[in-house]
């Protein structure tokens, strides 16, 4: 049923390219006019792609199934692109106010590509790897990793009677500990994060006693631990992050947008009139 | 912000009778209990049975009278209601095949947040946590009585109904509606009154529960008119009975025993065991693997384990919830095949509380199995394939989910969730889209956790799952906890809620919250000796929004359903979707 939505989303999107293509070729490639049917056609897919999060404000309204609107916001975002790039007429923009819409439309696009990549991949990375921590949880179970260690730190100096551990922990654990690690390797699915830790806690087995492996065995298993907290913390953080540019840049295109729409208007007194740059040029 | 209290009453059991006026008017609640100790089965039971609950305030608080009018619906097929009605005088009709069509008994409709209304909560919804509006801290008498609307319906075309349904006739000294109200299933069949000024002493569970509890005799005589009135005309609904004649089916009837396994309040024991681990080891037998088949076992009310021997350990096939039975592929077999019988292919525990009829194997030989019809005969036996046959997708609902999944789902008892919330780990981004989607529907207060026990991909979370068996009901002293008359939803009054923590207590999936209660301006509610007024507070599957739970409705990805993992069916068709 999922394969069949996905087949019918990628078969509308390449309908309505042809669709677009055959008319801009067949009319629009040679008239000014091309700029206004496609520049609002592109702007009332941009207000209905920015609905999406008001239906999700209204979830006491019957207005569909979020389901439904993410599949149309996907399949019909992919189409903006491509409107988008007919609009411009396959062209670089000219001018700095086309340049910043551009740049806009292209970070909510690209955000949007990306977001979506996640959405896919990561949710099955996070339940493979289990050990789930709600992430309003995550900094309270990282303290809590940080005092364990510390603690066991502080014992092993007077159960070992040595502080060999205890300047190992200070020099090497404890910034580890006290803050989330390797964000972009676990995003990476780079699994060297730990390694260069594993080895040095190896490195120190030789100046240590019985008493102090004992504590160090303590410690390999909280950062362990701490390793797959980070791991749930990164992917988590980077499955929320991209919304913070992909949204707050859906606001920016729309005012950009709607600033665009009067200046074409105010300096073309009239669609006929409209120059091949539209704008900006 | 300034600490500020406001000094609200504290409620209490009986603080609201069921009938309001017995608890104000003494002079009439002494007439009337002194009434009810006339009659039987009330003046048998004597006072020292009832030690911490004294019968006169059972009688006072737990029970008001009603006079019927000819054709007054006093319950309706398919409802869930916690009351039980005794017939003082005059007649009442129940309604027995086929049953009333809905438009006829008037069945209410749940009032609905119109479209303004649900607008409107984008800017209305409380900043401060839990708040509690004076309206809705009003007592609402219809559900502090646990009374049906349905009692103030009356049947238009009385003589027109009796002509074309089947309707059975109870007098004075019958009780009615106990099974449904004990048991928490749905209401068996509509009742009405069957002439003017009918007297029925409507008495709500909690008493009926104090009552049967303490007294023998009370006891046998709702088993014994249970057997009379109810048993026929349930066996007559199984399809297995439905070729019978009437004679037949007396004959079932006769021969049919009643057990219950477990305890009837198992949250306790459960929590226990879970604990502990050894869940399936402590389970009661009902019928073990390997034993001669000697009558065929129907669930009634809870749910029974099917498991098998495997290695050193059972297990889990399958479980058995009400209306499904255990034993009949079994007997069916020896039946047609007397020179090669087989002993039961499978354990049947008993989980939890499980009520269950058993008819034995000589009364289905003689009236059930000769002309059992085609559809009905289960499969035969093949014992040189006989691992096979165990493994039939049937019985073995391992099959079609996982058995770990099955192995989860018997172990946490999520079978009892009629409305499960259950999320596809792999699909679910962790947007919480669901979590704020509840919040902004119940005035800003999530009412379930989006955390919970997990099996592979599938996580269950911290919902309530409006069980078949909603154990959180037990014990609740003034029926705040109820389950809505239509549609089985398990709702927390909020003005008859006294803040026990008995339901949240009771709840094995620990789905309900107690929560301190702040008025809209954000003050917190206090009673008199300035301790808070703490109400239960659980998810209500969004009962008045017009768009069914919020969550689902909210999740992108498709991850999260609200099913009912009494139907693997389901359960197994949202798995492979």
């Amino acid at each position: 049923m999922r394969a069949l939505n996905q087949f019918s989303g990628w078969l509308f999107v390449l309908m309505a390219t042809a669709l677009l293509a055959w008319v801009y070729l067949a009319w629009g490639r040679d008239h000014h006019q091309w700029a206004f049917p496609s520049g609002w056609l592109l702007l009332g897919m941009m207000v209905f792609l920015t609905a999406y999060n008001a239906r999700k404000k209204l979830p006491g309204l019957r207005l569909g199934s979020s389901r439904l609107w993410l599949n149309l916001h996907i399949y019909l975002g992919f189409f903006g692109v491509v409107v988008f790039l007919f609009h411009l007429r396959f062209r670089w923009p000219t001018g700095w106010f086309e340049i910043i819409l551009a740049v806009l439309f292209a970070i909510v696009a690209v955000s949007g590509v990306v977001g979506w990549i996640l959405s896919r991949d990561y949710p099955k990375r996070l339940t493979t790897q289990g050990g789930e921590v709600l992430y309003e949880r995550i900094p309270i179970v990282r303290r809590d990793l940080a005092a364990q260690a510390e603690a066991v730190a502080l014992e092993s100096v007077g159960t070992a009677k040595s502080s060999t551990l205890a300047d190992f922990y200070a020099a090497e654990l404890h910034g580890y500990f006290s803050k989330h690690q390797h964000f972009v390797q676990h995003c990476m699915a780079r699994e060297g994060a730990l390694v260069g830790i594993r080895q040095r806690m190896q490195e120190q087995d030789r100046f240590l006693n019985d008493a102090e492996r004992e504590e160090m065995k303590k410690l390999v298993r909280l950062v362990n631990e701490k390793h797959a907290l980070d791991f749930q913390y990164s992917l988590q953080t980077a499955l929320r992050m991209w919304l913070f540019v992909h949204i707050p840049f859906t606001y920016s295109l729309l005012i950009w947008s709607a600033a665009h729409v009067v200046l074409v208007y105010g300096y073309s007194a009239g669609a006929g009139t409209v120059p091949m740059g539209g704008a900006g040029g | 912000m300034e600490t500020v209290h406001l000094v609200t009453d504290k409620a209490a059991r009986w603080d609201h009778s069921f009938d309001p006026e017995l608890g104000e008017d003494e002079a009439r609640a002494r007439e009337h209990v002194e009434r009810l100790l006339q009659l039987a089965p009330f003046k048998d039971i004597t006072e020292k049975k009832l030690r911490s609950v004294p019968l006169a305030g059972i009688l006072q608080h737990d029970t008001r009278i009603r006079r019927l009018r000819r054709g007054e619906i006093v319950m309706r097929v398919g409802d869930y209601s916690n009351s039980a009605f005794f017939i003082l005088s005059g007649e009442l009709r129940v309604v027995l095949n086929p049953p009333l069509p809905d438009s006829v008994i008037g069945r209410a409709k749940v009032r609905r947040k119109g479209v303004i209304e649900s607008l409107l909560q984008l800017w209305r919804n409380p900043s401060y946590p839990e708040v509690r509006t004076d309206r809705e801290l009003e007592t609402d008498d219809a559900l502090i009585s646990g009374a049906s609307s349905s009692g103030q319906a009356v049947l238009r075309n009385v003589d027109g109904i009796l002509e074309r349904y089947n309707t059975l006739t109870r007098g004075a000294g019958d009780i009615l509606g106990e099974m449904a109200a004990l048991s928490r299933v749905p209401r068996a069949a509509t009742v009405f009154g069957g002439e003017d000024d009918t007297e029925v002493l409507e008495i709500r569970w909690q008493g009926l529960r104090d009552l049967m509890k303490k007294d023998d005799a009370l006891r046998d005589h709702i088993n014994g008119i249970y057997r009379q009135n109810a048993l026929e005309s349930q066996l007559r609904r199984i399809p297995l009975f439905g070729h019978l004649t009437k004679e037949q089916l007396v004959k079932v009837r006769e021969s049919t025993e009643f057990f219950t396994y477990g305890d009837y309040e198992w949250t306790g024991e459960y929590k226990k065991m879970a604990k502990d681990g050894k869940m399936l080891e402590k389970e009661k037998v009902i019928a073990r693997e390997g034993d001669y088949p000697n009558g065929i076992f129907l669930v009634r009310s809870g749910f029974a384990r099917l498991s098998h021997e495997y290695g050193h350990g059972h297990r889990t096939l399958n479980y058995l919830g009400t209306g499904k039975s255990y034993g009949l592929r079994e007997i069916y077999h020896n039946f047609k095949h007397p020179n090669s019988p087989v002993s039961l292919l499978n354990s049947l525990r008993a989980v939890g509380y499980t009520h269950l009829l058993f008819i034995p194997t000589a009364v289905l030989e003689e009236h059930v199995l000769p002309n059992l019809p085609r559809q009905h005969r289960p499969e035969i036996i093949d014992p040189s394939r006989l691992k096979a046959a165990e493994e039939s997708p049937t019985e073995n609902a391992g099959q079609w989910i996982g058995t770990d999944t099955l192995e989860f789902l018997a172990e946490h008892r999520f079978f009892n969730g009629t409305a499960a919330m259950a999320i596809d780990m792999e699909q679910c981004t962790r947007c919480d889209d669901c979590v704020r989607a509840c919040a902004s529907t119940h005035d800003n207060n999530p009412r379930f956790l989006r955390h919970g026990p997990s099996v592979g991909k599938i996580m269950i979370a911290n919902a309530c799952m409006h069980c078949a068996d909603p154990v959180c009901l037990i014990g609740c002293p003034t029926g705040a906890i109820h389950r809505e008359l239509a549609g089985g939803k398990v709702i927390v009054n909020q003005a008859t809620c006294v803040g026990c923590n008995i339901c949240a207590a009771n709840c094995p999936y620990e789905a309900i919250r107690m929560v301190e209660t702040r008025d809209p301006s954000g003050i917190f509610r206090v009673d008199e000796k300035m301790k808070p007024i703490v109400k239960a507070t659980k998810c209500d599957l969004c009962n008045e929004q017009r768009t069914g739970p919020a969550c689902e409705a909210a999740c992108p990805h498709d991850a999260l359903k609200r099913i009912n993992l009494n139907d693997l069916g389901d359960f197994a068709r949202w798995l492979n979707r």
